[in-house]
């Protein structure tokens, strides 16, 4: 790489960033506003009170019709922010995505973790995730390797004696056996 | 005398062996969670919460505060040490804590701070004591007008203060206040939002969304930077020497730094919003203006060090002040804890300080109590600061995420809890990649039953809703309320100008 695009690529990377951001709220707030008219149009549905000016719904509409409005102003914050952004630089959604794939990663750990639970049981699910997560953040070879398998038996089963049995907190022991 | 009753009662339930160990406990964690680059303290007191379930209300509330005091002082292990602030109310501290360690000396900056941070707890619990009974006396006359006004400032002041839009700071409350809807109505008991969904009947678990927000979102983006995961390179070499009463000599020989950066913390800490992130900065900010030799602020000087480690402390106290006087959090942290009074069935309000007088007092002196346990953990701990802040983030995240899976678990032992938590996690950790500041939110779950009541009834009470603007408690608070709007939009554009040029 020589020096002219070294230094020319951060802000290009900058701009599509910060593309990508308007964009990525444009759609976001517009999402939002929309599922926010529907709930508005729900609440309406829900009783008034004899008692008082003000029934169960009145409040909730009250939020959401704010909550409408916010939604709509950042809607045309971002798109005026969008338009001033270059036309040419791409959004770079795919490679947002690449940067923060380890974040990502452990997020996805984290779901199979919970859909794993009710039938492995708290302390094996842990065990597994515990390893699986520091695997995936490099503890591949070695002495790490080790003490990640040492940290995810001590944290894994030690978590689950420690609440079960000092804190009387009961955790899912699992359906498969 | 049903004052001396509730005191002696309070140090009852205090001194025993039961609630002591927890709170050192207590204390432990969070100097150390603190200490761990990445692991924030809202996260460890976040997750102590649900251990504290099993626990009677002021044993719970006491260990609580002790990972917050520990907390405090924790920030500065790693500030001192790598150069890294530990928490985002460390920042100021790595501005002369981390030369003065660079220069041979971090023996001297880790107990100039530890002690900063004692005396800097201490002058906030001595303000929380003074100041919070004669602002609950205020409080209880307040009508429901004005508590709905206090409230639409408390939001409006949170959502100006943090991020860097205030549209979306309060489009964040106000999400927050739409969530609270969910479930039952508080006057009538109608189910709102619930979608003939179980789970959601109840409404949304509260500690679920905390954990969510302010754990499983934050650790996401902990682990991001691939090369940055490998930490454990200490940066300060050498033996620590220790001499304590010579720095606490030091410290105590610049007291008008220390009670101005306290005083300053203890203020910053009662708005709500505002913490230890913005207490240290101007803590630190005001010392270098006060002081005869600015210059050599940066340097690695005592000053800086007591003065950003004393202001940070001292907001634990004055955050408590809004939350035990009127039952309005003054940040996050202090909406976890409330969080855990109501779990425990204590409701939270100016009359808990009438209601409660035990469990008020208790928290109080379960200050002191804390910060004297910090003092003493710290300075005998010390030396193993070194191999704390050395944990790589591999090793952390993962563990603390499944202690987050414990936490959501806790409470109802349901597992659609869990894909609760994940989903929150998931939508908070977009949501902060879109620069929307998380507090608000959290902060509009916990306000958004207690607006609408006092809304409702206010109403109830006499229909002509311009009350609101007539009354003048009422009045002024709303005035502020748009004021701290009209402010915060100056500023940005002002900013946004400047950024232009």
């Amino acid at each position: 790489m020589n020096d002219a695009t070294d230094t020319a690529s951060p802000p290009g990377r900058e701009a599509s960033s910060e593309r990508g951001k308007a964009l990525a709220n444009v759609i976001f707030n517009a999402v939002l506003a929309a599922l926010f008219v529907g709930l508005f149009v729900q609440a309406g549905d829900l009783p008034s009170s004899m008692w008082e000016p003000l029934g169960a719904g009145s409040f909730p509409r009250l939020i959401l019709g704010a909550l409408v409005i916010f939604n709509l102003a950042i809607v045309v914050q971002s798109a005026m922010a969008l338009r001033q952004t270059d036309q040419e630089t791409s959004v770079g959604a795919g490679r947002w995505f690449a940067q923060r794939r380890l974040a990502f990663a452990t997020l996805a750990a984290f779901c199979v973790y919970a859909l794993l639970m009710p039938w492995l049981g708290f302390a094996l699910a842990s065990l597994l995730f515990l390893l699986a997560v520091q695997v995936i953040l490099g503890a591949r070879r070695g002495r790490r390797l080790l003490i990640a398998c040492l940290v995810a038996a001590v944290f894994g089963l030690g978590l689950y004696a420690l609440f079960s049995h000092v804190f009387l907190i009961s955790l899912p022991p699992g359906r498969l056996w | 005398m049903p004052m001396t009753d509730a005191l002696l009662s309070s140090v009852e339930q205090l001194f025993s062996l039961a609630t002591l160990v927890s709170m050192m406990i207590g204390v432990m964690a969070g100097v150390v969670a603190a200490a761990i680059p990445g692991f924030t303290i809202t996260m460890a007191i976040v997750l102590t919460l649900p251990v504290t379930f099993t626990m009677p209300p002021l044993q719970g509330v006491a260990t609580m505060l002790a990972v917050y005091v520990g907390g405090g002082s924790g920030g500065l292990i790693s500030a001192a040490l790598l150069g890294i602030p530990g928490t985002p109310s460390a920042v100021a501290t790595t501005f002369d804590a981390y030369p003065m360690a660079r220069k041979g000396e971090p023996g001297r900056a880790l107990a100039l701070g530890i002690w900063a941070s004692f005396f800097g707890a201490l002058i906030s619990a001595v303000v929380l004591i003074i100041a919070a009974p004669p602002l609950a006396m205020i409080a209880v006359k307040l009508g429901p007008w004005e508590y709905f006004s206090l409230i639409l400032f408390a939001v409006t002041v949170v959502a100006s203060l943090v991020g860097k839009s205030i549209l979306k700071g309060l489009m964040m409350s106000l999400l927050g206040l739409f969530v609270a809807t969910v479930g039952q109505d508080p006057m009538m008991g109608v189910p709102r939002f619930t979608f003939g969904v179980d789970v959601l009947a109840a409404g949304i678990p509260f500690l679920v969304v905390l954990i969510g927000i302010f754990a499983v979102s934050q650790l996401a983006s902990e682990v991001e930077n691939p090369t940055a995961l490998q930490r454990g390179e200490s940066l300060v070499s050498g033996k620590l020497h220790f001499r304590p009463l010579a720095v606490m000599r030091e410290v105590l020989s610049r007291p008008g730094n220390l009670l101005r950066s306290s005083m300053l913390g203890v203020v910053i800490g009662a708005v709500p919003g505002a913490g230890g992130s913005i207490a240290n900065l101007i803590a630190y900010d005001q010392a270098k203006r006060a002081s005869k030799t600015p210059e050599r602020f940066g340097t690695g000087i005592a000053d800086g060090v007591v003065a950003s480690e004393s202001g940070n402390s001292a907001t634990a106290g004055g955050g408590l002040i809004p939350m035990i006087a009127l039952g309005i959090p003054g940040s996050a942290v202090d909406a976890v804890l409330m969080a855990a009074l109501m779990v425990q069935g204590v409701s939270v309000g100016p009359r808990l300080i009438m209601d409660s007088a035990d469990l008020v007092y208790g928290m109080f002196l379960a200050m002191f109590l804390a910060a004297g346990m910090v003092l003493a953990f710290c300075l005998i701990s010390m030396r193993w600061f070194l191999r704390i802040t050395e944990i790589p983030k591999s090793i952390i995240v993962p563990v603390v995420l499944v202690c987050c899976a414990v936490g959501a678990l806790a409470l109802n032992n349901r597992i659609t809890d869990l894909y609760l938590l994940i989903g929150v996690g998931l939508v908070g950790y977009l949501l902060a990649k879109l620069d929307y500041p998380l507090a608000p939110l959290v902060l509009g779950v916990i306000l958004g039953p207690i607006a609408e009541t006092n809304l409702r009834r206010a109403l109830m009470a006499d229909e002509d809703w311009t009350l609101f603007f007539t009354r003048p408690i009422s009045a002024g608070l709303l005035i502020l309320a748009v004021l701290s709007v009209v402010f915060t939009v100056r500023r940005l554009l002002q900013q946004r100008k400047i950024a232009r040029t």
